[in-house]
């Protein structure tokens, strides 16, 4: 069925299962690739994109729940590298294979958004997302950066 | 020289038969990354099946050498043939070639070296070294570190002369900085993109002489981001599930749940008339397949047997998997079935250490009798360690296109030329007309070294030709379809002298499957015991091993530095003390170096609280043989158990001798990375059986840490020793972190742990 999806300021018309994960609406049918499939089961956070604006792990994400909402995918963060966390994880040479690390930023732009100064307590536990690089230390930092640009 | 004969400008000489073959030659991926690429990307699909550049880039420039064109905008790009997969091997590459190319690195963009051409132009790009280490391997080898600051002095060279060429000047009153050619004199300047065109037809009467260490600029001092990141951020960065071609569609796969199994029986008919399925289609591990050809596969195919499987085949990956699970599937389990628990396999391993029946021997030198001799103060132990998946973020996936006769295959790979020959082999096509598109890899760890993933991809594809196909591994197919680091059950026995404490003579006896169980790299098993023995004996499990990061390392590293520090507990000497005391007679300064850093940065010796301990061990990796080469790894672990049994790793601190190293800020990334990795194996990692198969499918089972447990990491340069080799990094934490946190367990608790992972044992103390 046709199903319409904003979609970083933009609207998509998309033909799919409404039961169709969110996931695979922006990777295979909208061809949004910057959000990436890990596990399909919410577990590893690669897949995370903002829905009006707070986190969301799209392989859990129903595409009939979400047409009409406003999504943010990696591709819409900023159109120029220029959001603090991009430039932060540039300047830290935080990622290692970078997999994971689309969804890594989108889950610390909605944390930092809810709460612009994070403690180390709030990102461990707001960005609880898998690195199997083992990046941790820098995704941290990284944040922590980007929270003091914003200043 | 010989080796310049093949490298840069000479390469014209080969590309006359280039022309003559022009048809049948692939392009690289156009995708790229870098700073000057990750703009370009956005939007971008990967490129349709490959065009035939000739003489000229991909990108229709002109091509100063198989490695590097540029340009008119001074854009370089400089191709690289080692995969990147978070190695950062892409970086170090091109930042070999920008040491002697003087080009504004803002302005590099990468592509991957193409397999295709290296082959049609008799290894047009892997001149020096057989070329297998070329389209894998790491990045600082020390041939690939020479070759590519060849590549890029011919080509600085070749622009030099075209400047001068073009002002009637001499070429030594050229002067290059940043990509532009200054002639002081007549304050003339051009850049690299104006004179490009002319530069590529310049023949270099003798290929320039590279820099030496002392002379470089740029390696070893700087410390660049890692030119994959821009595209990383911005999600335009193109892995191989990230591949989008006109036309394509995807493949679900399942494969016999009992590694070993075959298909029995499926159908068909009751997922044909879902939404978007287009076929069903089925791989069989014992048809014929192959080109009557010698492979040149650098890991051969023995390794790459495909598993019997049925796959759906449909519009959208979506759409393939949910109807993959309607499907009815019957297997025959085989053989495998009969092992009915993980415990099973282990108490079999444990009981073979215990017999002689086909030990084959790794490591012997000296007389190990005086174990044997009467009053012998011994210490005996038996240590094992579980099955475990590499587990990359990316799930395991590629794109095959496959028509009469050729085939295009766009695939995150490890080794890029094994995948090559694994293609060529499973299509029946001979290697010309095989192209071979390397991605970007979402993790590797092993899993994507041998190939057995492109065969599938493409024995998929085969079944489906003339449209690209897609075939994804859900993360529950990829983790019980593993190729693991394989179960080791080691017995340890040593003697100990009476008065100095240390071991006289030691003996290991291995029992697991997978041919990864050697103490291959290890000091004390290389010289500083004067009585060693180590043998290994094949089981017939139907588990498949595979290379998991620091294969074989990964586990003996925990075996013999769990069993030193029992050997020191024995002997009553401090841990630290008693390595420092074996490695006296190492002829290796960076071992000792490391430990004694380690030890003061980390503060050995001082007083904690209780349950609180520090733990030490000191591997290494890389060795071949060769006891002044390698990676030393040190480490420190600091723990904290309640009384309970709770754990909280505390701190890591690591000390490491690589000789030198070229860029400090990726090598303490990779520390880290690698430290993270191997506390993760020694806490967490098992994967279990049940009636022959695989339990854990996903994260939800398989634990991997988090950001709230990692625990903060300190890299310690102190134990450089500054030899003359650059040894790689990637691997080598991962063997010293587990047995220091054991190590660290024990002093905290008492509680000696001889298996991993950790976190299913009882650590509770009172």
């Amino acid at each position: 069925m046709a199903l319409t999806f904003q979609i970083n300021g933009k609207a998509h018309q998309v033909d799919a299962d409404p039961d169709t994960p969110l996931l695979w609406i922006l990777r295979d049918h909208v061809g949004l690739t910057g959000t990436k499939f890990g596990c399909g089961i919410a577990q590893c956070g690669a897949c995370t994109v903002h829905l009006d604006g707070a986190a969301a792990r799209s392989c859990q994400v129903r595409a009939g729940d979400a047409a009409g909402a406003a999504i943010t995918t990696i591709e819409g963060l900023s159109p120029d590298r220029s959001h603090p966390l991009q430039m932060a994880w540039i300047e830290n040479n935080v990622p290692q294979c970078g997999y994971c690390q689309s969804g890594m930023i989108m889950a610390a732009a909605a944390l930092l958004k809810a709460t612009p100064k994070p403690s180390d307590e709030d990102i461990a536990t707001y960005v609880d997302n898998i690195c199997r690089c083992g990046t941790y230390n820098r995704i941290r930092s990284a944040i922590q950066k980007a929270a003091g640009m914003v200043a | 020289m010989k080796e310049d004969a093949v490298l840069g400008e000479t390469a014209a000489l080969n590309r006359r038969d280039l022309l003559v073959r022009g048809a049948l030659v692939g392009g690289s991926f156009a995708i790229g990354f870098g700073p000057a690429a990750a703009q370009d990307n956005k939007g971008k699909v990967a490129d349709t099946p490959a065009a035939a550049p000739g003489a000229v880039g991909a990108m229709g420039d002109p091509e100063l050498t198989p490695w590097v064109l540029i340009a008119p905008d001074d854009t370089v790009v400089i191709r690289v043939a080692s995969p990147e997969f978070g190695n950062g091997a892409m970086t170090q590459c091109v930042a070999l070639v920008a040491e002697e190319l003087e080009c504004d690195w803002a302005k590099i963009r990468t592509e991957a070296a193409s397999t295709n051409r290296d082959y049609v132009t008799y290894g047009g790009y892997s001149p020096i070294h057989p070329a297998a280490a070329f389209f894998g391997g790491r990045s600082t080898m020390g041939q690939r570190i020479k070759a590519m600051q060849q590549v890029g002095a011919s080509a600085r060279e070749r622009l030099r002369i075209a400047a001068a060429t073009r002002w009637g000047v001499a070429p030594g009153e050229v002067t290059i900085a940043k990509g532009v050619l200054t002639h002081a004199a007549s304050s003339r300047s051009l850049r690299y993109g104006e004179v490009v065109a002319d530069a590529a037809k310049v023949k270099l009467t003798a290929e320039p002489v590279i820099k030496k260490p002392a002379e470089w600029t740029f390696l070893g001092k700087a410390s660049p981001s890692k030119i994959t990141i821009p595209a990383i951020v911005d999600g335009s960065a193109q892995y191989g599930m990230d591949v989008r071609l006109p036309g394509m569609v995807y493949a679900a796969l399942m494969q016999s749940p009992v590694h070993g199994g075959r298909l029995k029986s499926y159908n068909a008919d009751k997922v044909k008339a879902m939404p978007g399925v287009l076929a069903v289609v089925t791989v069989d591990p014992d048809e014929p397949r192959g080109v009557a050809m010698m492979s040149a596969a650098p890991y051969g195919y023995s390794l790459t047997g495909t598993r019997a499987a049925v796959a759906v085949i449909a519009e959208h990956y979506w759409q393939a998997q949910k109807s993959l699970e309607a499907l009815p599937v019957e297997w025959h389990d085989g053989p495998g079935a009969r092992w009915a628990t993980t415990q099973a396999i282990y108490d079999a391993a444990i009981a073979a250490t215990g017999n002689d029946i086909n030990a084959r021997v790794e490591q012997a030198y000296g007389d190990v009798s005086a174990i044997d001799a009467p009053g012998a103060k011994l210490v005996k132990q038996t240590y094992l360690t579980p099955y475990c998946d590499q587990a990359p973020m990316e799930p395991l996936n590629g794109t095959a296109l496959v028509t009469a006769d050729r085939v295009e295959v766009w695939h995150p790979a490890q080794n890029s030329q094994q995948a090559f020959w694994v293609a060529s082999d499973e299509a029946g096509i001979v290697p010309e007309r095989v192209f071979f598109h390397q991605t970007l890899v979402g993790g590797a760890f092993g899993r994507r070294l041998e190939s057995d993933d492109v065969r599938m991809v493409v024995a998929i594809a085969k079944r489906f030709p003339g449209r690209p196909v897609h075939t994804i591994w859900s993360r529950e197919e990829m983790t019980r379809q593993g190729k693991y680091r394989p179960m080791v059950a080691t017995k340890m026995t040593a003697a100990l002298d009476p008065k100095t404490g240390l071991p006289t003579a030691a003996i290991a006896r291995q029992a697991s499957r997978g041919h990864y169980p050697r103490f291959a790299d290890t000091a004390y098993f290389m010289g500083c015991i004067p009585n060693v023995r180590v043998d290994a004996r094949e089981l017939p499990l139907h588990v498949t091993p595979g290379p998991y990061r620091g294969p074989g390392y990964n586990s003996y590293t925990f075996f013999q530095e769990t069993f030193i520090d029992e050997c020191a507990h024995a002997a009553g000497i401090d841990p630290v003390e008693y390595r420092l005391r074996l490695l006296e007679k190492w002829p290796n300064p960076g071992w000792a170096k490391s430990l004694k850093e380690v030890a003061k940065q980390a503060g050995w010796g001082k007083k904690l609280p209780r349950g609180t301990a520090q733990g030490v061990a000191i591997t290494g990796w890389g060795l071949n043989g060769q006891k002044t080469l390698g990676t030393c790894v040190a480490v420190v672990a600091t723990v904290e158990v309640t009384r309970k049994g709770a754990l909280t790793v505390k701190q890591l601190d690591a000390a490491f001798d690589t000789g030198k190293v070229m860029n400090r800020d990726e090598i303490t990334n990779l520390i880290e990375g690698g430290l993270i990795f191997g506390l993760n194996m020694a806490l967490n990692e098992e994967m279990t059986v049940k009636d022959g198969r695989m339990v854990e499918g996903n994260f939800d089972a398989y634990k991997i840490l988090r950001m709230a447990e990692a625990p903060p990491i300190r890299v310690h340069f102190g134990g450089l020793s500054g030899a003359d080799r650059y040894s790689e990094i990637g691997e080598p934490p991962v063997g010293t972190v587990g047995p220091a946190v054991g190590n660290a367990i024990f002093r905290a608790t008492g509680k000696r742990l001889r298996r991993q992972p950790f976190l299913t044992q009882d650590l509770s103390w009172s």
